[in-house]
């Protein structure tokens, strides 16, 4: 199970050093639905090959940093999307002269961009429907 | 590791590179070396966790985990020996035991027959329950009337059974030989080994006699010998016959009776006599059919029963209402494993209970090792590991002691079914060819999953709500009272489950005891039987019977006989041969209208009989040599009782009224004077009855040939002598089956001795591991109560007491046991009842028998870990953990 949180702050091992949570700690954290990360990840390669830091990066600069990937969740994803073969991989070079896994979007990747994007889009427009009226009346 | 796309080495790698391309975009935004590379592990997360989640994905990690909690099992067990050898033993003991059992049931009532089509083939069968009989088989005319009409049927076969002499093959013998019609085998789907087998050219009175041997006679008596084939024998019964071995039966059932050979109808004179022919009530005939394509059983049996009840109508002097004649067909197969269906039915019911209690015995030793057990569990959770993992664990470990019962039980379980097939071979003979297979591995190992899932579900885990504090801080047994609660459930089922089998074994028990040491009112110790079969060929009656009377005159010569005498059949051994008796009147009996006639057993024997068997003569005489020329018989006392009661019997007349005498040569219905009565003799049923019987004179009427010695000194050195008395006059002549009429007892009682002895052992396994498992759960209680009694000492208490107390908790244990037992045997017996009509209630005598043992057992069970609760050392007590 990945999450993607959307944080404030950043500081992503709190919970599991202290063992012990504080209250605003919860407040700040937003769990994404499950399988975002996936769409995501997707969405970023449609420009083209990407190592996961790169990957991280840029899902981090496109929304603004309102989203932060946690990075040890990132791989695991990239593994299971690996594994249904909607991406594919391979060591390469990275612009500054280091070795780095590169993943690239498959034919039946690009398939499963289009089909969990639509999908997304309209999960958003109805949630987005309903929250609407309450905000107003608030 | 196979399976995995990815080395785990290859992932770190990526990580390594994520955190350095991290690190160095920190470095470009001003943080300095280390700064940065803290930095980015940090936001990284936690690198083991994602290792740990890349490790998780791979499809095998469940056994990656299985090997790892196997490894820590296998180290664990190994540190408690004696837990794991007793676990393991009596697992084995409850798999074996069922494993053993499931491939009899499977053998024995499941296999199908040899024959071909066996699916196809049945067996009909005719019953005159008014005449106590319920199998009567059939008369030529009957099998003739169905013939005729049944449709449903291609074809019938018909078998009937007969003794005949075989003289020409080795030495002469006696042997049982079954009478075939020409479609017998094309009906019964069997094939020739060697030669052929009879078809409709062997039909008929006017065919040459042939003869088709069992596989059995061939293989052993004739030592599988080939060259038998194409050789002629003669065969005598009511007449002699030659006939030519024609060809060698495939190894097949041998119902409905095993024989040595299977003839046609030539070769047997009674076959083609009138009685046989016409004789409508003269009944000796098995009967199969084979369905026709596209019938089911049900359609045949209607039919059947139509044809029969048409046929019924058209012979009403032939079926008397009273005697409820019925016909009814069913599968071969059925008919073949009817007689061994109920006990193994019941022998696995034994081996299920067995299972029970070793499941339970073992789930106590794993509930009292998880008690002490306590602390490490709490550990393990406090240390992260999931109750699932936690249960992984015990999982593991249930698994490798019952993998390694399953192991033992299987091994063990193959020399226990040959055991078991010998015994079971005395219900069925489909036990005789018995193999061992894979589905007892099969059952083994799934009898061994669900042992292993029960047990692993049996601990409490450290519940993670409460707080572990205490056992992590103490780190020794606490016991709750659930656990106890627990154990002392699981002892209960123990006893109750050896309450049920005790109750059957001793049943068992008793009614072997009961036949073993029934009055037979015969001196059976010292009265040797013989069979010397009438040998009539070339021989006139009165050349028979002067040769029983030379052989008794020769045979008394012999040192250490006292009387000599020659009868009809061996007691019990013999039982059946004339079916329900013969119906007869006396001299002024009335019958009650509605009612037929009383049927007596008929019997010939020779002056001597009575004194031979020590049997006491009560009124007139006994037989002598001038008995010759006028019809006299001797009456049984009940027959006197019966028919003269109050009155004389001496004198008057007794009249055979039977229907089927005029088909017996030497036999007529006149009037036969009584000249003696004797006591009752039971020769046909084990737990001897007042069985009506009337004897005549062997001079005018040769059955059978059975010579009886009588001797007070050791019986069986003298059938050497015998025997070569017997050959010196007649060299064809057979002498079989030496015996004294005590070890004939025992023959025929083998199979109740056999079912109090396999039913005895289970119930002694279930007692032992029974006893083991009340003795534990004492000692368990009372090793975690020491420091109660040690207060309770130090308090001034008796230790009197609470020895009393310890044995009054596994009393109460036994007690409780006896009743669920008891509830539950009944239930069982109730509902197995409704299932087999021969199902027998136990009576209150075994049953309070198996109670009593069980309640003493128990109270034994408990004194060990009573003394030690009473002599618990107040100090030591009071001072540990």
């Amino acid at each position: 199970m990945q999450e993607v949180y959307l944080r404030l702050t950043s500081y992503p091992n709190t919970r599991i050093l202290s063992g012990d949570m504080s209250t605003q700690d919860v407040k700040e954290r937003l769990a994404l639905l499950q399988g975002t990360l996936d769409l995501l990840i997707l969405r970023i390669l449609v420009v083209g090959s990407q190592h996961g830091q790169g990957i991280a990066r840029a899902i981090q600069e496109t929304s603004e940093e309102e989203l932060l990937v946690e990075h040890g969740a990132l791989y695991p994803a990239l593994q299971r999307l690996e594994e249904r073969g909607w991406i594919s991989a391979k060591w390469g070079t990275s612009s500054n002269n280091r070795a780095a896994r590169f993943y690239s979007l498959t034919t039946s990747g690009r398939k499963q961009l289009l089909k969990e994007t639509t999908k997304w889009k309209r999960l958003a427009a109805a949630i987005g429907r309903i929250l609407e009226p309450e905000e107003g009346e608030g | 590791m196979f399976g995995r796309k990815r080395k785990p080495s290859d992932f770190n790698a990526e990580i390594e590179a994520h955190i350095q391309h991290e690190s160095e975009r920190l470095r470009e935004q001003g943080l300095s070396e280390e700064e940065a590379r803290s930095a980015a592990r940090r936001s990284f997360g936690n690198v083991m966790r994602a290792e740990e989640r890349f490790f998780e994905s791979g499809r095998l990690v469940w056994w990656d985990n299985l090997r790892r909690d196997l490894r820590v099992g296998v180290r664990m067990l190994a540190r408690n020996p004696g837990f794991t050898a007793a676990a393991v033993l009596t697992l084995a003991l409850g798999i074996g035991a069922n494993a053993a059992m499931f491939s009899l049931v499977k053998g024995v009532l499941l296999r199908p027959l040899v024959n071909q089509d066996e699916n196809r083939l049945i067996y009909i069968q005719q019953s005159a329950t008014g005449m106590g009989v319920d199998d009567v088989t059939f008369s030529v005319p009957e099998i003739r009337d169905l013939q005729a009409s049944v449709k449903t049927l291609t074809e019938f076969g018909d078998f009937s059974e007969i003794g005949f002499s075989m003289i020409g093959l080795g030495e002469p013998r006696e042997l049982r030989a079954g009478v075939v019609g020409g479609t017998y085998f094309e009906v019964m789907g069997l094939h020739p080994v060697l030669g052929r087998l009879l078809d409709m050219r062997d039909d008929g009175p006017n065919a040459a006699g042939a003869v088709v041997l069992t596989y059995r006679f061939w293989s052993t008596a004739l030592k599988s010998d080939p060259t038998v084939i194409g050789k002629t024998v003669r065969l005598e019964s009511f007449g002699a016959r030659s006939a030519t071995i024609v060809g060698v039966l495939e190894p097949s059932i041998p119902y409905p009776a095993e024989t040595e050979i299977i003839a046609n109808v030539v070769t047997s004179p009674h076959h083609l006599s009138a009685t046989m022919v016409t004789g409508r009530v003269h009944r000796m005939t098995e009967l199969f059919g084979r369905l026709a394509p596209g019938v089911t059983l049900e359609q045949a049996r209607a039919e059947l029963r139509t044809v029969y009840a048409n046929m019924l109508k058209d012979h009403p002097d032939a079926y008397a209402p009273k005697d409820d004649f019925r016909i009814d067909a069913r599968l071969l197969r059925d008919q073949v494993t009817s007689r061994a269906r109920t006990l193994l039915l019941v022998l696995l019911a034994a081996s299920a209970l067995v299972f029970i209690i070793a499941c339970s015995n073992v789930a106590n030793l794993i509930l009292a090792r998880t008690v002490r057990r306590d602390g490490e569990l709490a550990i393990r959770a406090a240390l992260g590991a999931s109750s699932g993992a936690l249960r992984r664990m015990l999982l593991a470990e249930s698994l490798l002691l019952c993998g390694a019962g399953v192991a033992l039980g299987v091994i063990s379980a193959q020399p226990l079914v040959a055991i078991l097939a010998r015994y079971a071979s005395r219900y069925s003979v489909r036990a005789l060819d018995l193999s061992v297979d894979y589905t007892q591995v099969l059952v083994g190992v799934a009898l061994a999953i669900v042992a292993a899932v029960i047990l692993a579900f049996v601990p409490r885990l450290p519940s993670s709500r409460a707080s572990n504090g205490i056992s992590l801080s103490s780190g020794s047994a606490r016991v709750t009272g659930s656990t106890t609660r627990r154990q002392r459930v699981f002892a209960i089922t123990q006893i109750a489950a050896s309450f049920v089998l005790l109750a059957g074994a001793s049943m068992f028990i008793k009614t072997l005891l009961s036949l073993q040491y029934a009055r037979t009112g015969m001196d059976t110790e010292h009265i040797l039987a013989l069979n010397v079969p009438v040998m009539t060929y070339g021989k006139s009656q009165e050349q028979v019977s002067g040769f029983y009377r030379d052989a008794v005159r020769k045979i008394t010569a012999l040192p250490g006989v006292d009387q000599v005498a020659v009868g009809t059949m061996v007691p019990w051994r013999d039982a059946g041969t004339f079916g329900p008796g013969l119906q007869f009147t006396g001299d002024g009996y009335v019958r009650a209208s509605g009612e037929e006639d009383p049927r007596g057993q008929m019997r010939a024997i020779s002056p001597g009989f009575f004194a031979a068997l020590g049997v006491p003569i009560i009124a007139g005489r006994d037989f002598n040599d001038s008995d010759r020329h006028e019809p006299v018989v001797i009456i049984s006392q009940s027959v006197a009782q019966r028919m003269f009661p109050g009155r004389d019997a001496v004198n008057r007349h007794i009249t055979w009224t039977d229907p089927v005498i005029k088909f017996i040569p030497g036999f007529n219905s006149e009037p036969r004077r009584i000249i003696g009565v004797s006591a009752d003799l039971d020769d046909e049923h084990v737990v001897p009855g007042p069985l009506m019987s009337i004897y005549a004179p062997y001079d005018q009427l040769m059955f059978g040939g059975r010579i009886f010695v009588h001797t007070h000194a050791n019986p069986y050195p003298l059938v050497t002598p015998i025997t070569q008395i017997i050959r010196n006059m007649s060299a064809e002549q057979p002498v079989e089956r030496a015996a004294t009429l005590k070890d004939v007892r025992a023959e025929v009682l083998t199979p109740n001795r056999l079912n109090s002895l396999v039913f005895g052992v289970f119930a002694a396994v279930a007692l032992a591991i029974a006893v083991v498992g009340v003795s534990g759960v004492l000692a368990f209680s009372v090793s975690s109560r020491t420091r109660e009694f040690g207060i309770r000492l130090a308090l001034g208490a008796q230790p009197g007491r609470l020895l009393k107390g310890v044995i009054g908790e596994g009393a109460l244990m036994a007690a409780l046991g006896v009743v669920v037992g008891a509830a539950s045997g009944y239930t069982l017996a109730r509902l197995a009842g409704s299932y087999f009509s021969d199902m027998k209630m136990p009576s209150a005598l075994p049953v309070t028998a198996a109670a009593l043992v069980l309640l003493t057992a128990a109270v034994v069970a408990s004194m060990l870990p009573a003394v030690r609760a009473a002599r618990v050392d107040v100090n030591q007590a009071l001072r540990s953990d």
